[in-house]
């Protein structure tokens, strides 16, 4: 009974199955993702030639020349706010609608259908309604309130209002991640605090805020990567003249500006780098922090 | 069993050729998306059918006639896609970078010069000679040198455009101004607006509306007429923060402090603002002329000459007092296009004097042959667009400025550290002189990087 011995038929035959299965996807992987992993950091240490052609190796020039920009800064720091009202926010109120429609009651179906559509729609086609809603002069929030407020124009607004869609847009599918993780908590807590007399608020708080944290946290852990690398709102929403724009354009909208509209590849590509090092440091945290934070049955 | 083990090897084969068609299909071509991914691909053996690319949807059923009456005439099927100025170059450059490009495309001036020099671009010099119906010396010669490269050709001039002052004649009557006339100065326009601007308080109406980002269309022509150049005939400099440069952005600034504030035009845009009524005056080209003649208004628009600046103060236009830019698209062919004949026969049907005819006569634009700007006057039954023409004769041009790599500045002087800052705070002169000595020097460091 030799331990190395190797596999039996059955198990070869099986082991040859399991890399067919996910044979597509790896090759999916390697082609579409890995492939031009390895190819934008090495772009992002050279000074790229038009149309991929005649690259120079250029070491941390880049690198330097952003980190000295103050533009990428403000961007960073344009993409931190935007994440800090769209996270909590998003998280906090489809809390509540996933608790809300966690009941039996009439239509709940109509309703969960009602919060995930933003989710259903184009983001393009999304943002596109979103700003005339927020045009300063024909816009209908105007219209409504009465007021002349530039609300993508005011630089002091702009990034807020900018948020608001985002959590507008996320929301439904939060929820709906919420929803399937109430459903895996036991009935019999809430019967037993029911018997001892908890009020319902005291059950949220004691039962599921502390039962829902694995969901919770998988959610917010996601929505910070996303909100991180959000773009299309901010494309979408802000003409490229509008004033609010330097303190609204995300990392990613930068991004695309150097690559694709100035057409400098190894600029954009030190530009992801530093990003995704940003976000695997915050990731890295996160980690650590759901150790403590995070309960576990 | 071995039913269940077939089931899975032919999902697996599924999976695996979706796959591949996915990464063959993919970025073949900028196809609407509704197309099967087979369909999307660079054309195919013969019969097969001609990608062709364009920006400009307005533009789209003229061309369309044209190229139905090509297909008609030779067999081969033409698909034109068309995508909005901004994603046209992201996706042309992702397809030239992946050799993947449309079969046929129009060129522009702000970035022929690379792609030419790159290869991308078929030569045509062979298919020109052979061909009885091209002659370039019966093109604009600005646009058939635009599309030169080390003494080859590589694409046919298609059109050329200018630019004209419009105004809504019932804005004019309703707060009693008199209406533009060919004898406008710049100053004249600053005299309009401010009055309409004044009377039309109340009911939101601007007298004028001129974005940073109307740059050919808007405040280029004023930096020509005082004298100055944003790209030198050489394309290697600028003049734009001379004394001439400063005077012509300061005489838009003097406009700039009655018209639409900048946050409006940025929201909403300057065609839009005009085509709800409220703005008494734009600067626009003649490419656009199918949107304003198309509008609900129409019957209002009218279109006068540019007005120009008495520099000399003598109280009449003189030479080079009166400038518009003046631009034309090219059509090229991909330098790997499976079906070079085939694309040749089309781009010559198009540039042919029949279809420059034809692209005038069904009001495309203005032709990039000469002498037919009768036909293009005449094809807007009810609007006289003749200002266009007219400012060829009486007045002079200049070409739309470019450089290797004209989008990295032209952007960046639409922005904060440029024109924006001006554009946001109109009333003090010195901002905008400020942003003319930033527009030197963003031009000059562009330059030295290319």
């Amino acid at each position: 009974m030799g331990k190395k011995k190797g596999m039996t038929a059955a198990e070869k035959r099986e082991a040859i199955w399991g890399w067919a299965f996910i044979l597509p996807t790896m090759i999916g992987l390697i082609v579409l993702n890995f492939y031009p992993v390895i190819q934008t950091i090495y772009q992002s240490f050279c000074k790229t030639g038009d149309f991929g052609k005649g690259n120079v190796f250029i070491g941390l020039g880049n690198y330097t020349k952003l980190l000295a920009d103050g533009e990428v800064w403000q961007s960073l720091w344009n993409t931190v706010k935007y994440a800090i009202i769209e996270v909590p926010f998003s998280v906090v109120i489809a809390l509540l609608l996933a608790v809300l429609l966690n009941r039996k009651m009439k239509g709940v179906s109509v309703y969960r259908t009602i919060f995930f559509l933003p989710m259903v729609c184009a983001p393009a086609a999304v943002a596109m309604v979103w700003k005339w809603l927020y045009n300063q002069q024909f816009g209908l929030l105007n219209n409504l309130f009465h007021t002349k407020v530039a609300w993508i124009s005011d630089p002091k607004i702009a990034w807020i209002s900018v948020a608001v869609i985002g959590v507008w847009s996320i929301l439904g599918y939060n929820m709906v991640l919420f929803i399937s993780g109430l459903q895996e908590i036991p009935h019999d807590y809430y019967e037993a605090a029911d018997i001892d007399g908890a009020s319902e608020i005291r059950q949220f708080f004691d039962i599921t805020v502390p039962l829902l944290s694995p969901t919770t946290f998988f959610i917010v852990q996601t929505r910070i990567i996303g909100a991180l690398t959000v773009f299309d709102l901010m494309f979408m929403v802000m003409d490229k003249t509008n004033v609010a724009l330097s303190k609204v354009q995300s990392v990613v909208y930068l991004f695309y500006q150097y690559s694709f509209t100035n057409g400098n590849k190894g600029l954009g590509s030190a530009l992801v780098v530093i990003l995704v090092i940003f976000i695997m440091i915050l990731t890295f945290i996160l980690q650590q922090a759901e150790k403590k934070l995070v309960y576990h049955n | 069993m071995k039913m269940k083990k077939l089931l899975s090897l032919a999902l697996a084969s599924v999976m695996v050729l979706s796959l591949a068609a996915c990464g063959g299909g993919s970025g073949a071509s900028s196809s609407s998306g509704s197309a099967p991914a087979a369909d999307a691909g660079s054309s195919d053996a013969a019969g097969g059918t001609l990608q062709v690319n364009i920006w400009d949807n307005n533009q789209l059923a003229g061309i369309q006639e044209i190229a139905d009456a090509w297909s008609a005439e030779s067999g081969v099927a033409v698909k034109i896609n068309v995508v909005d100025w901004d994603n046209y170059w992201t996706l042309l450059e992702a397809g030239a970078s992946g050799g993947q490009m449309p079969d046929v495309f129009w060129m522009h001036s702000n970035t022929a010069q690379m792609y030419m020099e790159n290869d991308l671009l078929l030569n045509l010099d062979d298919y020109i000679a052979a061909d009885d119906a091209i002659d370039l010396n019966n093109y604009y010669e600005g646009i058939v040198n635009l599309y030169q490269s080390g003494g080859h050709q590589y694409a046919l001039p298609k059109d050329h455009d200018t630019i004209a002052l419009l105004y809504n004649q019932a804005i004019f009557d309703k707060y009693g101004v008199e209406t533009p006339t060919d004898n406008w100065t710049w100053e004249d326009v600053y005299n309009a607006a401010a009055k309409i601007s004044e009377a039309g308080a109340a009911d939101g109406v601007y007298g004028y509306a001129l974005n940073t980002s109307n740059n050919q269309d808007g405040w280029y022509n004023l930096i020509y007429d005082y004298g100055a150049q944003v790209i030198t005939d050489d394309h290697k400099g600028t003049t734009i923060g001379s004394d001439a440069g400063k005077a012509g952005m300061e005489m838009v600034r003097k406009i700039l402090t009655v018209a639409a504030p900048q946050a409006t035009v940025a929201e909403t845009g300057t065609d839009s603002l005009f085509q709800s009524n409220l703005v008494g005056m734009i600067t626009q080209g003649s490419w656009m002329i199918n949107s304003f003649y198309k509008a609900e208004s129409h019957a209002d628009y009218k279109w006068a000459m540019l007005p120009y600046a008495d520099v000399n103060g003598n109280g009449a236009c003189d030479k080079g007092e009166r400038y518009s830019a003046y631009n034309g698209l090219g059509w090229a062919i991909s330098a790997n296009c499976a079906m070079p004949d085939q694309a040749y026969s089309l781009i010559s049907y198009f540039c042919n004097e029949a279809g420059q005819k034809k692209q005038a006569e069904l009001g495309v634009t203005m032709a990039g042959y000469k002498g037919v700007s009768e036909e293009f006057s005449n094809a807007f039954e009810g609007m006289d667009v003749s200002a266009f023409v007219r400012i060829e004769e009486e007045g002079d041009l200049f070409f739309r400025p470019y450089t290797r790599n004209t989008t990295v500045w032209e952007d960046a002087l639409q922005q904060q550290g440029a024109f924006l800052d001006a554009w946001q705070n109109p009333s003090d002169p010195a901002v905008m002189a400020t942003a003319c000595d930033n527009a030197q020097k963003i031009i000059e460091e562009a330059i030295a990087n290319e």
